[in-house]
């Protein structure tokens, strides 16, 4: 008996193993080709990938403008007086034009013979002074911007945009879908518009703030500054503003086909105005420093406290 | 007694040798020795226990004969007589028809069966270079940018006058043309319904001839791009609708007129970030 078992447990084993070891043995052999074929093409690929440095010589409040149809670009302060800009190519189907005007720099990516949205594609580091004047324009993005305090546009398709810790500067943003992010903007004209893409706007504050979106939607969380006029408009995105106990504004909000509401009190203000519950609201809390309009044709608007 | 004395009789004492009686020295020195107290009583454990799980799982008689049956069927065992020197397994039972026992023919087995489990990594491995492989394969490259601009359309609708400049090669439309073409709805039935008026106001209307001109001119950005672009132009073109039906109905509603005009240069806005894209 024992014999027996031990020789129905050989036979199961046996041909399990038979059985495997023919798996095993194609499921290698494919994983193997399978594997050298990616390898060699990503290897092919690779090595077309090239990185480029240029570095320009600029006086004070210098204008850097870059523009690529693909890739991201992303500026940082850099020294004064100098402009580095590193530049990764993904093929030889693209190519870099750079050129220096005096205070001007212009540098774009030039797609040639063969080119699409993979080999196209070109990303930009910058470092740049501080006071310098920047436009970047790109379709695919990301665009990213911190610490600087010259005037900024960035302008992008479908480009994420995200700007942080700028100061004293203008800054405009256009995206068609892309999401827009500002945080810790100040003292600045700050103007944005998007089609469809989401602006969320954190600690923004400066004399002028525009913020405009046909569908997509709009989010503040702040306390809109001291004296400053701060304008919100979507066609049917949400808008939402997160703002402190302390927060010194007069607010006027309307939505022409949706809600509108305020979870904290407001005082009263003579306005040429008027007020309907559900579809407006007008009022002030502390002194009344800033003005804040916000407009949504159908869109939903909430005022709150953070 | 001493301890090895004990380990070389334990295991016939516990096999059931001299009928389970222990020599008396041995119960001495089990009484003063810890160790082999405790050796002597954890084998007596497993012994008991191998039994009871032995008796518990041994398969019915009937499973050997067919197991038997198919091994000689296949030629890896064949009859033959065992001397009663070999090792009996009194575990299990034999089968009771069976007098001569069988013999294993000797497989070759592999030496390291953990190679197998070893290489059965690669199985998912493979599976997600398949998948990858066959994505590389299929996936078709974005088409070519073209170095060859389209010929200019000719410009026939009246000069723009939205407040961004405009190039020459697709001016905007004015916004006189622009709420002829995008407020008109087209196959909108009139009824009295506000509601319904809404709805068949919001739906998106087909781009206009201006429209089309434009997409024209941005198809040369490649096949997605216009996609993306004519998307937006009809949702943009819905926006100035609809906000278009609700001043008309609505007259002196100054907020509405004003959303009308943001839509307006929404679709501005997009006639701009398209032509800065094409050089």
């Amino acid at each position: 008996m024992a014999s027996l078992q031990q020789a129905s447990i050989d036979r199961t084993s046996i041909q399990h193993t038979n059985i495997h070891h023919t798996s095993i043995y194609g499921t290698t052999a494919v994983t193997l080709v399978l594997a050298s074929c990616l390898a060699s093409a990503a290897f092919a690929e690779s090595k077309a990938e090239s990185k480029k440095e240029y570095r320009f010589t600029v006086g004070p409040n210098a204008i850097i403008s870059v523009d690529t149809q693909y890739g991201a670009i992303s500026a940082k302060p850099g020294s004064a007086g100098q402009v580095i800009v590193t530049a990764t190519l993904k093929s030889d189907n693209v190519e870099v034009d750079q050129q220096q005007n005096g205070n001007r720099i212009e540098l774009a990516s030039h797609l040639l013979q063969g080119a699409n949205e993979q080999t196209g594609r070109v990303d930009y580091e910058l470092l740049i002074p501080p006071d310098a004047t920047l436009n970047l324009h790109s379709s695919t993005g990301p665009l990213s911007v911190e610490r600087l305090h010259g005037d900024l546009t960035l302008e992008g398709t479908d480009a994420v945009v995200n700007v942080s810790n700028v100061e004293n500067g203008h800054v405009h943003v256009r995206t068609m879908r892309g999401p827009i992010t500002l945080s810790g903007v100040r003292n600045g004209h700050v103007e944005i518009a998007s089609i469809s893409g989401d602006i969320h706007l954190k600690a923004v504050t400066g004399p002028l703030v525009m913020a405009s979106s046909g569908r997509g939607r709009i989010f503040y969380d702040g306390d809109f500054g001291a004296g400053g006029d701060y304008k919100f408009t979507t066609h049917t995105g949400d808008i939402e503003a997160l703002v402190p106990a302390d927060v010194s504004a007069g607010f006027r909000a309307h939505s022409v086909l949706g809600r509108v509401q305020h979870d904290f009190p407001l005082q009263p203000r003579h306005s040429r105005f008027s007020e309907e519950v559900g579809r407006s609201f007008i009022g002030t809390t502390g002194q009344a420093a800033s003005e804040v309009v916000l407009r949504s044709f159908s869109g939903r608007i909430r005022l709150k406290y953070r | 007694m001493t301890c090895s004395e004990v380990e070389r009789v334990l295991p016939e004492l516990l096999d059931g040798g001299s009928n389970g009686a222990f020599p008396p020295d041995f119960d001495a020195h089990l009484k003063c020795c810890p160790t082999c107290s405790d050796l002597v009583s954890d084998l007596k454990l497993i012994a008991s226990e191998a039994r009871q799980l032995a008796a518990s799982e041994e398969p019915a008689s009937r499973v050997w004969v067919r197991i038997a049956a198919e091994l000689r069927a296949e030629g890896l065992i064949r009859d033959s007589a065992i001397p009663d020197s070999a090792i009996h397994d009194s575990t299990i039972r034999e089968p009771e028809f069976a007098p001569a026992r069988p013999v294993v023919v000797p497989v070759p087995v592999p030496a390291s069966p953990r190679w197998r489990w070893r290489a059965l990594w690669l199985a998912p491995v493979a599976a997600a270079v398949l998948v990858a492989s066959a994505y590389v394969i299929s996936h078709k490259p974005a088409p070519q940018v073209a170095t060859q601009q389209a010929p200019a359309p000719a410009v026939t609708s009246p000069a723009p006058v939205t407040p961004a400049t405009t190039p020459a090669l697709v001016p905007a439309p004015a916004p006189q043309q622009m709420a002829k073409n995008s407020a008109k709805p087209k196959g909108v039935s009139g009824n009295g319904n506000e509601i319904g008026r809404v709805a068949e106001a919001a739906a998106e209307p087909e781009p206009s001839a201006e429209d089309q001109q434009f997409l024209s001119v941005v198809s040369t950005l490649g096949p997605s791009t216009r996609a993306t672009y004519e998307s937006q132009l009809r949702a943009v073109n819905a926006d100035i609708q609809e906000t278009q039906a609700y001043v008309d109905r609505n007259p002196g509603d100054a907020d509405a007129r004003q959303h009308l005009m943001d839509a307006y240069q929404q679709k501005a806005l997009l006639y701009q970030i398209a032509l800065d894209r094409i050089q």
